[in-house]
């Protein structure tokens, strides 16, 4: 009974994960919050809803697409919302308010274009179930949490390895200065909101195969954004602990105090984090640069 | 440059804003006319649809106002009521319960209409039931909650009726019909603590089947928002539910009845009306075994030839609410041919309607309640993704 309750919270927590892995790897390099994140989700998870029904295809070219068409439409949006302020150097706020803009705006084209009913992905697997030592699993939980850790792992991989990942990271660190130093930057941050979208993509589908498909499905941005709290702004790997930690906690607290309550207390944790550990778990270089 | 550039771009904000705004009261149906009384000629009945046609709740309004106009336009078509025609204005609730009295007031003091063919929604009949006493417009609704049709001193409101049995009713035919014919002994409920509609089901059922003998051993309210459901439903499990019963909408049952499966619950789920199809081809194979209540059987052959005829006309499937705006139009114009389009007269007529032949069974109104009497409700089993016909049930069974 109880390992079912973590098998639970760790599915939850992997979507969680993603969201804010998406939202971390923007704030790492522009230090601002992408609230147009979770409407991206919803948007990507749409276009790899209708190529679905359309093509009649299995889970991984959906999947395909809707990274490629969640990158593609933040690299757009990063050129259409951010990049002249980041060329001015102006205020964190405008990006703030440029990205919650942004977010209204994709969420508005989905509701005029799939209108404000719900919307099922069609069947991926025969059967939903599989049982792993007498446990009981869901396919997609299981699939969802595989997708994330590889995805997640081959992030880590490449911006700790590659060359494109340590001029990302130094980009993220002193931005001026990795221009001088001939690093490409906006092609840099062109990258950063592809891979952001591209993760969007694939959270949003998987958000969707599990909780039905709708307009505001991108609300649930907002656990993404406790999760990189706690976890600490910025910081990927505070952010992968941040949302196990979250969806752990989550469903904990459903099973013992109800979900009428279970919010208020992800709240609390997050103020709690907020009052004593403001960088979050894993953050430290971020404070002082935010 | 610039700046003329930054007003500009303000002006043309504004524009569009306005524009927008100019737009929104004109909602898709084409026979919404707030102009009424100068276009509608002289000879038309005039009834009012208050549905919810763009909102959350669209696929239930939608489905009321499109059988309400198919059974106008028999009517029409077969000369209309005592040589006239019948006339549909629909107004959009938008799912808003400000929108929805808005649209009220204006359906009764300037469209001057003769009845109001109301939502199946529970929030919003409960708010126009106590302004509808101002006025002398018939409401044939079909939000089963009490609050709807009956004022807190136990008497009815005048001009509100309900057409399909109450929560009281279905939530005990739910409850007699999993006791008495599946056999179940121990029910775990899982249900929407902020939803009229779900939470009126609830005392109702439990009443029932423990007067029956049966036990509720555990429930477990959500939230609107709650999208993860496994949790929930192992307290359910664990707790020794042999069956869950789960009167919610058709979204979150999509969910419930999904992850039920997915934490290994092979035993019967009991759902409200929204397990109604679409909900069997929705939910896929994990839909398979739950037991639901319909105002309708879709077998029935004059049912499944005015369900082809939609889907020919219009590539839409027609849902049981469809059934439910179609019979109350029939029952109007049967009055209407009667008694003449006073609201007045049409108002004492439906109160002490007895024994029509609708579609939906056979309805009595009790002029004590403003409820039907009687009505059976169809007991269904979703089998292979499609419903199957068990049994028609009535609460005084």
């Amino acid at each position: 009974m109880s390992i079912q309750i973590i098998i639970n919270g760790l599915a939850v927590g992997s979507v969680y994960a993603l969201i804010a892995t998406g939202f971390s790897l923007i704030f790492n390099i522009l230090k601002f919050s992408n609230f147009s994140h979770g409407a991206l989700m919803t948007l990507s998870a749409f276009i790899g809803y209708f190529f679905a029904v359309k093509t009649g295809s299995s889970l991984i070219p959906v999947i395909i697409v809707s990274m490629l068409a969640g990158g593609l439409v933040a690299y757009i949006g990063e050129f259409v919302a951010f990049r002249k302020i980041t060329l001015r150097s102006t205020s964190p706020v405008y990006y703030f308010v440029s990205s919650i803009t942004l977010g209204t705006l994709y969420e508005g084209i989905v509701t005029i274009w799939v209108g404000p009913n719900f919307y099922n992905y069609p069947r991926f697997f025969q059967s939903m179930v599989v049982n792993i030592g007498g446990f009981v699993i869901s396919k997609p939980d299981l699939i969802m949490f595989i997708s994330s850790c590889l995805a997640l792992a081959l992030l880590v991989i490449f911006i700790q390895k590659t060359r494109l990942g340590r001029a990302l990271r130094s980009v993220s660190f002193d931005r001026d200065t990795a221009g001088l130093m001939g690093i490409n930057v906006f092609g840099i941050i062109q990258l950063a909101f592809f891979i952001s979208g591209a993760l969007a993509g694939l959270s949003g589908v998987f958000l969707g195969i599990n909780y039905t498909l709708y307009p505001q499905l991108g609300n649930l941005v907002v656990k993404g954004f406790i999760a990189s709290v706690i976890g600490g702004l910025g910081s990927i790997f505070g952010a992968v602990v941040g949302a196990i930690l979250l969806g752990l906690t989550e469903t904990l607290l459903i099973n013992f105090v109800g979900s009428g309550y279970a919010p208020v207390f992800s709240f609390l944790i997050m103020l709690a984090f907020l009052l004593i550990r403001p960088q979050g778990i894993a953050g430290s270089n971020v404070q002082e640069k935010a | 440059m610039k700046k003329f550039l930054a007003i500009f771009l303000a002006v043309l904000m504004i524009v569009g804003m306005t524009a927008c705004g100019s737009s929104q009261p004109e909602a898709e149906s084409p026979s919404e006319t707030p102009q009424q009384e100068e276009t509608a000629p002289e000879g038309d009945i005039v009834i009012g649809v208050l549905q919810d046609i763009t909102g959350v709740t669209s696929t239930l309004g939608k489905m009321v106002q499109e059988g309400a106009q198919w059974a106008a336009d028999e009517i029409n078509a077969a000369g209309g009521i005592n040589g006239r025609k019948v006339k549909l204005v629909t107004y959009d609730t938008k799912a808003d319960v400000q929108e929805a009295i808005n649209a009220y007031n204006r359906m009764t003091t300037t469209d001057k209409v003769s009845a109001i063919i109301g939502p199946p929604v529970a929030n919003i009949t409960i708010a126009i039931a106590p302004i509808s006493e101002q006025y002398n417009v018939p409401v044939l609704h079909f939000a089963i909650d009490d609050r709807a049709t009956i004022k807190d001193d136990g008497t009815p409101y005048k001009n509100m009726f309900l057409f399909q049995p109450s929560a009281k009713q279905q939530g005990a035919i739910m409850g007699k019909f999993a006791v008495e014919e599946q056999g179940l002994k121990k029910f775990g409920i899982i249900y929407n603590q902020s939803n009229a509609y779900s939470v009126s089901l609830l005392e109702p059922f439990k009443n029932t089947v423990e007067s029956l003998g049966a036990k509720v051993v555990a429930e477990v309210p959500y939230q609107p928002n709650d999208k993860d459901f496994k949790t929930m439903l192992n307290k359910l499990v664990s707790a020794g539910a042999e069956a869950i019963y789960a009167p919610n909408y058709t979204q979150e049952l999509i969910l419930i009845v999904q992850q039920a499966r997915a934490i290994g619950f092979d035993g019967r789920l009991i759902c409200g009306l929204d397990a109604c199809p679409p909900f069997p081809t929705l939910c896929g194979p994990e839909a398979d075994g739950v037991i639901y209540i319909n105002n309708i059987t879709e077998t029935e052959p004059q049912i499944q030839g005015i369900i082809e005829a939609y889907k020919q006309k219009t590539g839409n499937d027609a849902t049981n609410k469809f059934f439910l705006g179609y019979d109350v139009m029939k029952i109007l114009a049967k009055i209407i041919e009667e008694v003449g389009d006073d609201p007045v007269a049409i108002r004492d007529a439906i109160e002490n309607l007895s024994g029509f032949q609708g579609l939906t069974g056979n309805i009595t109104i009790d002029p004590n309640t403003h409820q039907t009497k009687g009505l059976e409700m169809v007991m269904h089993e979703i089998q292979n993704q499609a419903p199957v016909m068990l049994k028609r049930y009535s609460a005084e069974q």
